[in-house]
């Protein structure tokens, strides 16, 4: 059996991972596309080298464009992969540009198609990645669910086949990695900070970053928290705060430490450690959860309420100045349940799809 | 109000002509910009449609021409961003399920300009149909969905669409037939000379499915060959037929067929209005002939308007050949069923509707 795996972006790399692993176990040949979404090394080769995925069979070298323009060279470039090594599944992860373009070449060439991580609503159409989820679900043969939550969305839209509680890839990359970051990381060292000492921060968003007034508004309230805030700079972000000249700003920079785009091991690292973890992020949402670590959401609304619920997470948007009170004096549960499943979505998702 | 709309196939051009129409009557709202992907290019199956149709000439002709599904998709997509970021419409409409429709859409989403789906809540639940993808994409990407008919609604609100954006306003084609049909019957005596007709059958062919298969084309074949000794049929030929057609293995199963070039809208209409019977695999023809009374035998395993069948005057059959031969020949001999109706809002009234929803 020959499987597609089409990425493009960072958190796919995390999500994918898991399961090139249990695909190889299987014996099945992975043919592994990447579309470039992601180039420069710090956002992408990286996260290669340090998960042990293999080298992608092809990469499209489709970088930044305008949303119509990617998705649509992706589109036609992954049709000619696909006609050219007739796979016998496409797997898509998540719900960028690069998992709609690779959902959209499969369905329109009637070749299998399996979504991983389906089922997510932010019920906010204003995101890009809402339309990239909603389409992919509705374009997929195989529906992978991290959540009863994400099963449950499905079913409202009417989508009860082929769907699959499995759990959350992501949750199997933590469980496969820490042990892997405890060993090799030196990041703590490195920024010297210590266990619990710190917050973790990160932000992405085009609505948190794009506004001048926004980031501004988000970065003031960081600083007024008087904590030490680690910040990893995206490079959408990074840009932002030059244009802004806000980076050289003596009074951001006193209690934030601004560093580099972190692979994925140093990343864990510094999660696993942080007391609190203030993110836009999807998938460091759900990661502050596995490792217990309490997370803020700057985000009017997010995809994994189960952390909300649980008390974990909370949501905050624009009301920054609640910021201080929340981190200082929110208190937060001692126990957790599971809800991402129990480490093995990506042993279910190959036996499910080598049923077929 | 600037309003952008998308042609690029020949079933769009019966569904915007009328809604431009409408909105010039207000044009102290309206501001329309026309654009035509030109997915389908030649002149018999794009510029007599505007002429006939009364389209003003397009504003943008992004001149895709023909590709495989995805690259004509993408090729869409590529050249329509810039276009659609220029002028910025307060709303895009997007007609029927063609690539056009699907990828101008998913451009516009991504750039937050508000979708009207026109035609929309279709289902054929028929996935290895290329233009069922399009409709559930572009259902889902649309932020008004105009619905043709009752079961379109019921569709989309299984889909967990939000009922607010539904609007059952009728069938849009139907507009475009009603205002041309005495037009097109006045055409009809001329035809009639041309051709020497009598009673005649009507055939249209075009999918994938019942085309690009030499055992299911030679099925129908055999089957209109057969009927064709009785009768008169008719076929006027779509581009993508033609050259599975030119196969010598057919030549004798056309014999007793007359083959036409493709038709512009007059002419077909009014060819549909006298035809004894009409054989498709079209979507668009479906709804015609229930609303001409004219019996329709559908080669298709399902339909996405089953009103046509509850309501109108047609019926699906297989390619299979004796089964086709059957049900030609019945629905030759029999008067159309009694109890045949119109479907409810199919009265040339749909683009007010439209328009009045956004007055």
């Amino acid at each position: 059996m020959k499987v597609f795996t089409i990425l493009g972006a960072r958190p796919q790399f995390i999500k994918a991972a898991p399961v090139s692993k249990a695909l190889r176990a299987a014996g099945y040949k992975e043919y592994l596309i990447h579309t470039g979404q992601h180039y420069d090394y710090g956002m992408s080769q990286v996260f290669f080298d340090e998960m042990g995925i293999s080298v992608p069979d092809v990469n499209l070298e489709i970088g930044s464009g305008y949303h119509g323009q990617q998705t649509g060279q992706m589109l036609a470039a992954i049709e000619e992969q696909i006609v050219a090594q007739k796979p016998d599944w496409v797997l898509v992860y998540g719900d960028t540009n690069s998992t709609l373009a690779g959902a959209l070449a499969a369905c329109k060439l009637r070749v299998p198609l399996a979504h991983v991580e389906a089922g997510l609503r932010s019920f906010n159409r204003t995101m890009p990645e809402e339309h990239n989820r909603v389409l992919t679900d509705h374009c997929s043969d195989m529906l992978f669910c991290p959540t009863q939550t994400a099963v449950n969305h499905l079913a409202r839209e009417g989508i009860t086949q082929g769907v699959h509680l499995v759990g959350d890839t992501m949750y199997d990359a933590v469980m496969q990695f820490t042990t892997i970051a405890n060993q090799s990381s030196t990041i703590l060292q490195e920024l010297s900070l210590s266990s619990k000492k710190y917050l973790l921060a990160t932000i992405h968003r085009p609505y948190n970053t794009d506004n001048p007034v926004n980031l501004g508004n988000i970065l003031a309230a960081f600083v007024e928290t008087d904590e030490l805030i680690v910040f990893p700079v995206h490079p959408r972000t990074r840009k932002k705060l030059i244009e802004l000249e806000l980076a050289g700003q003596k009074s951001f920079s006193s209690n934030l430490k601004l560093i580099e785009p972190v692979g994925y091991l140093d990343m864990l690292m510094l999660e696993q450690h942080a007391r609190l973890i203030l993110t836009d992020s999807g998938g460091v949402q759900k990661e502050a959860y596995f490792f217990g670590v309490p997370c803020i959401t700057l985000r009017p609304e997010t995809e994994w309420v189960e952390t909300v619920e649980a008390g974990w997470n909370i949501l905050l948007h624009q009301t920054w100045d609640a910021l201080y009170t929340l981190v200082h004096n929110n208190v937060w549960p001692e126990y957790q349940s599971p809800i991402f499943g129990d480490g093995n979505a990506a042993e279910k998702i190959v036996a499910i799809i080598g049923e077929r | 109000m600037k309003i952008m709309h998308i042609v690029g196939a020949r079933p769009n051009f019966m569904k915007i002509a009328p809604i431009m129409s409408e909105m010039n009557r207000y044009d102290d709202h309206f501001e329309q910009v026309l654009v035509h992907t030109g997915q389908h290019y030649d002149r018999t199956m794009s510029q007599v449609f505007f002429d006939e149709l009364e389209l003003p000439h397009p504003d943008i002709n992004l001149d895709v021409r023909s590709g495989s599904h995805a690259q004509q998709t993408a090729e869409i997509m590529k050249r329509f961003e810039p276009v659609l970021l220029d002028y910025r419409p307060d709303w895009l409409f997007v007609p029927g399920d063609v690539n056009s429709t699907l990828a101008c859409a998913l451009v516009a989403a991504k750039s937050s300009v508000p979708i009207v789906h026109v035609e929309a809540g279709l289902r054929s639940y028929d996935r290895t149909m290329p233009e069922e993808i399009n409709r559930i994409l572009t259902d889902h990407l649309s932020d008004m969905l105009l619905t043709p008919s009752r079961d379109g609604d019921e569709n989309l609100l299984k889909e967990g669409i939000p009922p607010q954006k539904i609007h059952f306003v009728g069938n849009i084609m139907i507009d475009t037939l009603v205002r041309l049909l005495p037009k097109a019957q006045s055409r009809y005596d001329a035809l009639k000379k041309q051709y020497e007709l009598q009673s005649f059958i009507l055939v249209t062919l075009h999918r994938p499915a019942n085309v690009d298969n030499d055992e299911t084309l030679q099925g129908i074949l055999e089957a209109v060959h057969e009927i064709g000794r009785h009768a008169q049929v008719l076929f006027p030929v779509h581009p993508r037929t033609r050259s599975n057609l030119a196969k010598s293995e057919f030549q004798p199963l056309l014999r007793n067929i007359l083959l036409l070039e493709p038709l512009g809208y007059l002419d077909f209409l009014a060819l549909q209005s006298a035809a004894d019977v009409v054989v498709t695999d079209s979507g668009g023809v479906q709804e015609e002939t229930t609303f001409l009374g004219v019996p329709c035998v559908t080669v298709r395993p399902n339909t996405e308007r089953p009103v046509t069948l509850t309501q109108g005057t047609n019926r699906l059959v297989s390619s299979d050949c004796q089964s086709l031969i059957h049900a030609i020949s019945d629905s030759l001999s029999s008067v159309s069923a009694p109890d045949r109706q119109v479907p409810e809002r199919w009265d040339g009234k749909t683009a007010s509707r439209i328009v009045q929803i956004f007055l």
